[in-house]
């Protein structure tokens, strides 16, 4: 069993490199018969790779030890679903439905092979593929996930409790869902710049944008899933750490953004489209340097340098691509195209560029390159903070770090400067009514910001009032559409316009979470005795009893807490610790009051059993579940707009008329 | 471009710019934290009293003293040769036991006690994450 399944990777990387070569040569030889055969060799490798997920997915179900990957990732006793989601739990396994995911969608978006947009796919297959051999080399070289146990163990090495939660198995599909329909932007980008002379630039750029909107909207819903279960599982009431490993999903995200925007106001030669392409190459890269980031240990080792192995595959794909991108600018520039932006321009579409120049829609296009900077500088931050103990590590004997504060202090400012950016472009933009008022309004707001800011010293407060600004700002929209004459307006324009402003509503209200959850928010650690209170931020909590539960493996010490507000009860709070006797593993799990004011997060940190005294992790975290909705709410928004896409049977759009900054 | 133009992006650049720069700056000044192995920590001398610290180590086995009354967790942090008692106050990772990698960050009081604000332990679980 295992044999076919490397048998499929090793087929995969033949038939991957063998549709590289085919699609490169088809495509610069006008072959139409190689650029058939290219898709079907890609077609064939998407096959493999169902193979081998589907190999692999049987071996977890049927706990075949004797393979090295399920033994250390599951265990006779595991629940089924967490056998079956064990796919992703390891690094072998994610990288193998990576690269399954990411040929899939390169089969859907890029399997033409007809006179209009036949080589134009087949450029787009050849990045995606050369992608794709680097990718099963590690599968088949050094994250093999097919390896035999040097000896078969008699029982898997099981998965950590912390991760049997429904929120970290979902998780990392949602990432790799996100990482992997990166590469269509990316794939596409390379086909774009090899497009000669008077092409047509536009080609599949609808439906480039709709994997956009879809990889986007699960890389968030990723990291969103990754925040919640920090939150609910690991007990220190914080949701985000500036882990590495958290970082390396947030860059890419950071810059996705810019992206997306970039992607929603994209005109052949315009402002936008050469920072489109930048992005879109970036953004892949990033996911992929962020998996090798953390899949290597490359930042979290102590002290001596981890052996990267072959994980230095990523890091030649990564110049490659960046060596290539850079040749094919460079091809471009010789084959007399002036300037970058008129990279696959039309002669109409520059003068049309020109022409809007003064438009709402040029005004528009300068304030999304405002916050192409502000991300990226933000992405270019973090990612600095994140390497920095390893550059560090290469000129001194003592690796530096740079604690979480580094981060918060970055990301506050940074975000606030993005926050305000939303608050005043997307009305600037329209002409008419409010223009004045509302560069007013942001002016007052901006001032106000800064003032409270170095004044109270709160950027918590800072924030709040920004997002009062936006907010407003966002309503005043509202209410000019709804006022206004309704005629003209289609199905997909409203639908659009709506998802955006939905999504930037659901950005407005994570800030309000984000600033009231960490500018707020109150710790207390009590040693308390049953029958004892503790005041915590106008809430009296009184601890009862000390409850003893034995389960399965586990025994479990229960602690009852009652809360009061003045004279009103609120109810009962059961945190509790449970002790694993096999493998002297403990997990606590916490108890919360949820509400949209903020959470009571109560944490049973110690637990005597004889005299019953305890140590409670007290945490209160106002307005930390509009985070949450928020980011409901930037789904659904993105959501929306998906829907608005979808079916626009045109090919070609090389004069976009959808972009609304 | 015109002159006028790169005037202005100039501008821009040197105002954002050092805007970022002074930020950044800043933040890694208040962050820098130094990460040594318990044994080149206690080699360091009184140096080791000046910053703040990243330390590496393994849990002593038996060490481990939890105080509920004063809700505070103390412990030996063994290197190859060296040892520094340290005490924590916070939630205890569930990973944390003896014998275990960890990595605590804070500084060195005056009692020779190594004051701990975070407390992580060097995960073997699939996903590095830590937990503080």
């Amino acid at each position: 069993m295992p044999d076919l399944g490397q048998f499929a990777l090793r087929l995969g990387l033949f038939l991957s490199s063998y549709a590289l070569l085919v699609d490169l040569v088809g495509r610069l030889r006008h072959r139409r018969e190689l650029l058939v055969s290219g898709r079907n060799a890609t077609l064939a490798a998407l096959l493999c790779l169902t193979v081998a997920c589907g190999v692999l997915g049987i071996l977890l179900v049927r706990s075949d030890f004797a393979v090295q990957y399920v033994a250390e990732n599951t265990a006779r006793a595991l629940p089924l679903v967490y056998k079956l989601t064990a796919l992703w739990a390891g690094a072998a396994g994610s990288l193998l439905l990576w690269l399954w995911l990411q040929t899939g969608f390169v089969v859907g978006a890029f399997s033409r092979v007809d006179e209009d947009t036949g080589r134009f796919c087949a450029a787009a297959r050849a990045a995606a593929n050369l992608v794709a051999v680097f990718f099963f080399l590690v599968l088949i070289f050094d994250k093999d996930p097919f390896r035999l146990s040097v000896t078969t163990p008699r029982d898997g090495a099981g998965l950590n409790p912390l991760l049997q939660h429904p929120a970290m198995v979902l998780h990392p599909p949602a990432l790799f869902l996100g990482y992997a329909a990166f590469v269509i932007p990316y794939a596409w980008t390379f086909a774009a710049l090899g497009v000669q002379g008077p092409g047509r630039p536009g080609v599949l750029l609808d439906r480039t944008r709709q994997w956009l909107l879809f990889a986007w909207m699960f890389l968030s819903i990723g990291i969103a899933l990754g925040a919640w279960w920090a939150y609910e599982e690991l007990g220190w009431g914080g949701y985000w750490a500036w882990d590495p490993v958290e970082n390396s999903s947030l860059i890419p995200w950071l810059t996705a953004t810019a992206l997306l925007h970039c992607a929603r106001t994209y005109r052949t030669g315009g402002k936008t489209s050469h920072w489109f392409m930048v992005l879109a190459i970036a953004t892949f890269s990033l996911c992929i340097f962020g998996t090798f980031l953390t899949r290597y240990g490359l930042v979290s080792s102590v002290h001596a340098f981890p052996d990267p192995g072959l994980g230095i595959l990523f890091l030649v794909l990564l110049i490659l691509i960046w060596v290539a991108a850079g040749l094919l600018v460079v091809a471009r520039w010789l084959g007399r195209v002036r300037s970058l932006r008129m990279i696959a321009a039309r002669p109409e579409d520059g003068a049309v560029a020109e022409r809007t120049r003064n438009t709402p829609h040029g005004q528009g296009l300068r304030f999304i390159v405002w916050n192409n900077w502000l991300m990226v500088l933000l992405a270019f931050v973090i990612l600095a903070g994140t390497l920095f103990p390893f550059f560090s590590g290469l000129f001194s004997a003592h690796p530096i770090t740079l604690k979480s504060e580094y981060f918060t202090k970055i990301t506050a400012p940074g975000g606030l400067a993005l926050l305000l950016l939303l608050g005043i472009c997307p009305h600037l933009v329209r002409q008419g009514l409010g223009r004045g008022w509302r560069t007013v309004g942001a002016v007052i707001t901006a001032a106000a910001s800064l003032l409270t800011w170095t004044l109270a010293g709160s950027l918590a407060i800072a924030c709040l009032v920004a997002c009062a600004f936006v907010g407003v700002n966002l309503g005043a929209d509202f209410v000019q559409r709804y006022a206004g004459r309704r005629e003209g307006r289609t199905l997909r324009a409203s639908l659009r316009w709506h998802g955006a402003r939905v999504v930037h509503l659901g950005v407005v209200l994570a800030f309000v979470g984000i600033a009231g959850s960490s500018g707020f928010d109150v710790e207390k650690q009590v040693a308390l005795r049953p029958g004892e209170q503790v005041q915590v931020g106008g809430l009296e909590l009184t601890y009862h009893n000390l409850d003893a539960q034995h389960g399965p493996n586990f025994t479990a010490v229960v602690a009852e807490v009652s809360v009061r507000q003045g004279q009103r009860q609120l109810g009962k709070l059961t945190p509790s610790v449970a002790f694993y006797a096999q493998s002297d593993k403990r997990t606590s799990e916490v108890d919360i009051r949820r509400s949209l004011a903020g959470d009571l997060y109560l944490a049973l940190t110690e637990a005597d059993n004889s005299s019953r005294l305890i140590n409670l992790t007290i945490f209160l975290k106002p307005l930390i579940n509009w985070i949450w909705i928020g980011t409901i709410l930037m789904v659904l928004g993105t959501a929306l707009v998906f829907a608005a896409g979808l079916g626009r049977g045109r090919v070609t759009g090389a004069l976009d008329t959808g972009g609304e900054p | 471009m015109k002159s006028k133009t790169v005037v202005k992006l100039l501008i821009g650049i040197t105002v954002i710019g050092g805007g970022m720069g002074y930020v950044v700056v800043q933040a890694m000044q208040s962050s820098w934290s130094y990460y040594y192995s318990v044994d080149e920590f206690s080699a360091a001398g009184p140096a080791a009293r000046e910053h703040s610290f990243r330390l590496a180590g393994r849990v002593k086995p038996g060490s481990v003293v939890r105080d509920l009354e004063q809700v505070t967790l103390a412990f030996t942090l063994a290197g190859t040769t060296a040892e520094l008692p340290v005490r924590y106050r916070g939630v205890t990772p569930d990973n944390f036991t003896e014998d275990r990698e960890v990595v605590v960050e804070g500084r060195l009081v005056a009692t020779g006690v190594f004051e701990a604000d975070t407390l992580m332990t060097r995960c073997e679980s699939k996903y590095q994450r830590k937990v503080n």
